[in-house]
């Protein structure tokens, strides 16, 4: 055992000194007939039972301190402290240090208090496992690993954060990955320098390219069988230890509008509920840039009957329409945010007087069109199909590009922008792997490639 | 599918985009006179310069034009070459911007102000032609995917019109035998040109296989054909003259029954904006390119100076097209039929080049 010269350098006398003025550092003398042991823990994040079945009674038991010290030695978790820096970081990550006869052992004893696997909340399903990612990574790797039985399911883990001591695990299919990606996320990983890293999303901020951008480019999800299956087709999944979100890298466009659902269901259920997402997603985009082309600039491209509609109900209304739309919709937005943040308790109390001044007063008052409350809700509902949480917000936002366009060129702005806005889309790529482009084209022609969870 | 659909595609998208770049005027032109036989020749002498061109890029893999002319010739000839060649590909898109201005202002918005609908195309096209060679074939693919399916749909609409007189399509078919015209051959082989943009796409697509090449010749047959007949049947042998826009007032003729839009005007003029923004972009993105690599590449590409070499480009070409917003139709017409002959002439020249430096380069390592 090389304990023996580490022992001038850290003694329990020099880990006291450092931990001074913790109160909640717990010191133990154990004496039993045959000889001594000390016992030092941060007594907040160290579990008790562990302290007392593992390390206090078999002292008693064995009797013998040499023999006692082998036995911590060769315990699961337990380690030798080489330098003082690792030391600390063993004592203030749930360590219990044990000195017998002079020699000092880290015993794991680590209390992670965390809920445990719980119903998902934010990607809910109606049919299939239901069951969320944790605060805690071993239980998270349970999850997966249960799902994932394969030897080609590699995972490499990390620390991050000066301060938090994240741990971050990495795991991809050997087989299935692609390397460049994974070399390029190591490497990003590896330069990171925080000192606290407490999110998912927030390390998807940090290891980013780019700084401007309005599409999220990698999927964060609490779905264990949405990690399994994107692990199958390729993909990297990055846990983190206190979150009970999954990164998932690299993503494309239409990952995002993939909900777990669709496996379950009937192939031809399946396909028309990811059209049915699509088409709402273009609704939500286009319907308010296309109420401002129809009712201010060219009323003639729809049917006359549609055209009077529109009219018929703008008759009141004192603005042009592209006021009206951003008015309606910024008050719809008020009340999504409103509703997200409310106490449970209030929470209905807002929408039902939102939903009463939004709908019936307004235009009551002839301040926007019955045309216009229509819309804004086809708009707020189709804007919620979307899967992922993330995508949803962009779609959000972008929708006001496209008015503007509309306010300023009626249909032209809409079309140029949707010129603008597909090149956009296909500039931007996720780890150096196209982001949106006819990835069915790919696939037509070369068949027997294995995919994940494919149809 | 591999790669070299994307081939395919930019083809696709010349073919279609003929009809804003006064290719059914020309031919209409001379309906009487040989335009038909001009058509069959001009599919032969497209596809001809097709099996060359591909013939000549395949040697040269993953490289552009300009590459494979600075390995032959000195500065002082490869510079004025590709500024004529980088001219032409700005006047591509600016005949196209400026058509599509003139076709907006006049059957979608003739309230709205010229410069606001041409300063609005501008910034689009500017802001994707700097973006990257392989995003633009996505994105064209996108786009393709968008506007065909609406352009096929208002073909069959058109063909199965019951007013639709085939009497006077037939009539003109009677016209046949007449020798080819020479100027309707340089204008329908601009259906046939959009391989010409492999001079810089060459670059992003190193393992092209092409197969089938003859299909470029039947497609782009069936392009001219439906471009020069539909419009006939519609107005007539002889009244079909009367019209600058040809295909978008036939479009204007159709009306949709069963739809939430009642005139195919409005899908057609959907479909054709989406596209020729797109081809814009395309023929800018090359003229752009073949431009910035005149200027030696410094040592770190990312230095200031390259970064601002591709905006102040297209800048250049945004200006152009400002200037030649006074042209009125007449002259913007003048304009793209002489744009239809020089850049027959380009395309012949730019293969005739790529033979020599190829034999120049057989004799240097046999």
């Amino acid at each position: 055992m090389p304990v023996q010269q580490i022992v001038e350098k850290i003694s329990v006398e020099w880990i006291k000194g450092q931990l001074d003025h913790f109160a909640d550092l717990e010191e133990r003398m154990l004496t039993a007939p045959s000889g001594k042991a000390g016992l030092l823990y941060i007594k907040s994040i160290t579990d008790p039972q562990i302290i007392n079945r593992s390390i206090i009674a078999p002292f008693y038991e064995i009797d013998n301190p040499a023999v006692y010290s082998e036995y911590l030695n060769s315990y699961p978790g337990s380690e030798e402290g080489k330098t003082g820096k690792q030391v600390l970081e063993l004592m203030l990550s749930g360590y219990a240090c044990v000195h017998v006869e002079g020699e000092l052992c880290f015993f794991d004893a680590l209390k992670a208090e965390t809920r445990s696997v719980s119903e998902n909340m934010t990607e809910s399903v109606t049919q299939g496992p239901s069951d969320a990612l944790t605060e805690n990574l071993a239980v998270n790797l349970n999850l997966i690993r249960r799902r994932y039985q394969s030897a080609e399911l590699k995972m490499e883990s990390m620390v991050i954060g000066n301060i938090s001591r994240t741990k971050v695990a990495i795991l991809y299919d050997d087989s299935r990955v692609n390397h460049q990606v994974l070399d390029e996320l190591r490497e990003r990983l590896g330069t990171l320098r925080i000192d606290i890293l407490q999110a998912s999303g927030e390390l998807e901020k940090y290891i980013r390219s780019d700084k401007m951008r309005i599409f999220p480019k990698t999927i964060v999800t609490e779905r264990p069988d949405r990690v399994v299956f994107n692990l199958a087709e390729g993909k990297i999944a990055v846990l983190l230890d206190t979150t009970g979100f999954a990164i998932l890298l690299p993503v494309i466009f239409n990952d995002f509008f993939v909900a777990m659902d669709d496996k379950i269901q009937l192939p031809f259920v399946g396909r028309f509920l990811k059209l049915l997402r699509v088409a709402g997603v273009a609704m939500t985009l286009w319907l308010p840039a296309l109420y401002v082309a129809f009712a201010s600039y060219n009323p003639e491209i729809v049917r006359v009957q549609i055209a009077l509609l529109i009219a018929g109900s703008r008759a009141t209304v004192p603005y042009p329409s592209f006021v009206e739309v951003l008015i309606m919709l910024v008050m719809m937005e008020f009340l999504t945010e409103a509703s997200l943040r409310l106490p449970r308790a209030i929470g209905p109390t807002a929408t039902t007087v939102g939903g009463l001044i939004l709908g019936q007063a307004a235009t009551a008052a002839g301040l926007v069109g019955n045309f216009m409350i229509i819309l804004v809700s086809a708009v707020a509902i189709s804007n919620f199909m979307i899967p992922l949480n993330m995508m949803s917000f962009s779609i959000r936002v972008l929708k006001y590009f496209f008015i503007i366009a509309a306010a300023i060129l009626g249909l032209v702005g809409v079309v140029v922008c949707l010129v603008g806005f597909t090149m956009y889309l296909c500039s931007q790529r996720s780890f150096g792997q196209p982001y949106f482009r006819m990835f069915f084209l790919d696939s037509l022609g070369t068949s027997g490639k294995q995919k994940g969870g494919g149809h | 599918m591999s790669q070299s659909r994307y081939f395919y595609w930019l083809f696709l998208m010349n073919s279609l985009i003929n009809i804003i770049n006064f290719v059914p005027r020309e031919l209409v032109d001379t309906r009487f006179k040989g335009a038909q036989t001009s058509i069959l020749a001009a599919v032969v002498v497209g596809t001809v310069f097709i099996y060359l061109f591909t013939a000549l890029m395949a040697k040269f893999p993953g490289k552009g034009v300009q590459e494979i002319m600075d390995t032959t010739f000195p500065r002082g000839i490869t510079i004025p070459l590709m500024v004529i060649f980088a001219a032409l590909w700005c006047a591509a898109g600016l005949i196209t911007i400026l058509s599509f201005v003139d076709i907006t202002l006049r059957f979608i918005s003739p309230d709205t102000g010229p410069y606001l609908v041409v300063i609005g195309f501008l910034i689009v096209v500017c802001f994707c032609a700097c973006l990257d060679s392989l995003t633009l074939l996505y994105g064209m693919e996108v786009m393709l995917g968008i506007s065909v399916p609406l352009i096929l749909y208002t073909l069959i609409k058109a063909v199965t019109n019951p007013h639709f007189s085939w009497d006077a399509v037939l009539q003109i078919i009677t016209y046949f035998p007449h020798a080819p015209d020479v100027k309707s051959i340089a204008a329908a082989t601009f259906s046939f040109s959009g391989y010409i943009n492999m001079a810089v796409f060459n670059r992003v697509l190193p393992k092209l296989r092409l197969k089938h090449r003859w299909i470029l010749g039947v497609q782009g047959l069936a392009v001219l054909l439906l471009t020069f007949y539909v419009p006939i049947g519609y107005f007539g042998t002889v009244a079909v003259e009367k019209h600058i826009y040809t295909w978008f007032s036939t479009a204007d003729s159709i009306r949709i029954n069963t739809f939430l839009i009642e005139r195919m005007l409005f899908i057609f003029y959907f479909a054709y904006l989406n596209l020729s923004l797109t081809s814009v972009i395309i023929h800018w993105h090359v003229g752009k390119e073949l431009l910035t690599g005149l200027f030696p590449s410094g040592k770190s590409p990312k230095s200031k100076a390259s970064i601002w070499r591709g905006p102040a480009i297209l800048g250049l070409f945004s200006v152009i097209t400002l200037i030649l917003m006074r042209l009125d139709q007449y002259q913007l017409n003048v304009l793209g039929i002489w744009f239809l002959h020089a850049r027959w002439g380009g395309e012949f020249l730019l293969i005739m080049l790529l033979f020599y430096c190829y034999t120049v380069l057989r004799r240097r390592n046999p």
